[in-house]
C-alpha cells in the first residue's frame, strides 16, 4: 500500500541544475514509538526527498515526520502535547513535515536541506518519544 | 559455610534461568508475544503521561490503543495450549478492565490525583498477566518508551 503523497517545503521550491538530491528513507519501528534509524545524514542545500512509512501492523495509531530547529524543540512538543499533535500549516518552527500517515502507510516530503548542524526531527502526535536528528553537513 | 553454598546458589539460578528459557521456547511465537507485552507496557506508560500532563480528553484514545495492544497478545497465544490461553485470558480481562475503568473515570471525573491511583491499580492487573510468561519475555518496566535521539534544550 504505497500512496506517496507529495510536499514542497523549506526554502527552495524548484530545483537548480547543480542542486545535490538526496533520498533518505525512515519508518517507524513497527508499532513501538520510535523512529528507525533515528538518525539521517545530509548534506547543506541538498534537495531531500523524505521518504516516512508507518511500519506499524497492530495499533491504529497515526504517525508522521517532523523537522525543526534544536532551539524549538521543545516548545514544538508541548503545544504538540496540548493541540493533539496538530501542525498549523504556516508555524515557522517547522522546516519540513509529511502528513500524518495510518499503518502501513508511506508518505513523502521534499525540501531543501537548511545550514549545516544537528537538526531534530519528531512526529507530533508523540511529541516526546518519537525523536531523531538529521546531520546537515557542509 | 557461606562460601560452600555458594556454587549450589549459582546452581540454583541457572537451573531457573534455564527452566525459564525452556518455556520461551516452547511458545509457539514467542517474538509475537514479546511484541504484544511490550506494547501493554508501552501504552499503560502512555496513559500516565495523559494523566499527568492532565490531557484527560487523550485518555479514552489511549483505552482503545490498550485494546488493540491485548488483541496481539491474544493473538500471539492463539496456538497455545487451551488451559495456558484461558489463564491469559482471564488476566488480561482484568488488566483490559482496569484501564478501562481509568478511562471511564477520565471522562467523568477527571482528577489526576484519583486517575493516577487507578492507573496503579491497573499496572497491578497487567503485571499479574506478564507473571504468566518467562522473564525474558517481559518488558522492561524502566525501559524509556522510544529512543529519545534528540537533545533536551
Amino acid at each position: 500500500m504505497f500512496a506517496p503523497l507529495l510536499i514542497l517545503e523549506g526554502c527552495g521550491r524548484g530545483r537548480t541544475s547543480e542542486q545535490q538530491v538526496v533520498d533518505l528513507y525512515i519508518e517507524t519501528d513497527g508499532d513501538f514509538i520510535a523512529f528507525r534509524p533515528d538518525k539521517l545524514t545530509c548534506a547543506a542545500g541538498a534537495l531531500v526527498r523524505l521518504t516516512f512509512h508507518h511500519a506499524g501492523r497492530l495499533i491504529t495509531v497515526r504517525h508522521n515526520w517532523l523537522l525543526t530547529h534544536a532551539d524549538q524543540l521543545e516548545a514544538l512538543s508541548k503545544d504538540f502535547s496540548a493541540n493533539d499533535g496538530v501542525l498549523s500549516k504556516d508555524d515557522p518552527r517547522v522546516i519540513a513535515a509529511t502528513p500524518l500517515c495510518d499503518k502501513g502507510d508511506t508518505v513523502m516530503v521534499q525540501f531543501t536541506a537548511p545550514s549545516p548542524g544537528d537538526y531534530p526531527f519528531l512526529c507530533s502526535t508523540h511529541p516526546e518519544d518519537m525523536r531523531g536528528i538529521l546531520h546537515v553537513t557542509k | 559455610m557461606k562460601s560452600a553454598r555458594i556454587p549450589a546458589v549459582l546452581m540454583t539460578i541457572g537451573f531457573v534461568l534455564l527452566m525459564a528459557s525452556t518455556v520461551a521456547a516452547q511458545l509457539k511465537s514467542p517474538g509475537d508475544v514479546k511484541t504484544g507485552l511490550r506494547l501493554l507496557m508501552q501504552v499503560s506508560n502512555d496513559f500516565k503521561r495523559q494523566i499527568t500532563a492532565k490531557n484527560f480528553p487523550r485518555v479514552p484514545r489511549e483505552f482503545k490503543e490498550y485494546t488493540e495492544s491485548a488483541d496481539a497478545v491474544r493473538t500471539a497465544v492463539k496456538d497455545e495450549p487451551a488451559d495456558f490461553k484461558a489463564k491469559v485470558e482471564t488476566r488480561l480481562k482484568a488488566a483490559v478492565a482496569a484501564y478501562q475503568k481509568v478511562s471511564d473515570i477520565s471522562s467523568t471525573t477527571p482528577d489526576a490525583d484519583k486517575l493516577m491511583a487507578e492507573h496503579a491499580k491497573a499496572v497491578t492487573a497487567m503485571n499479574a498477566l506478564f507473571d504468566l510468561f518467562p522473564p525474558e519475555l517481559r518488558p522492561d518496566p524502566n525501559a524509556p518508551a522510544g529512543i529519545r535521539g534528540a537533545p533536551k534544550n
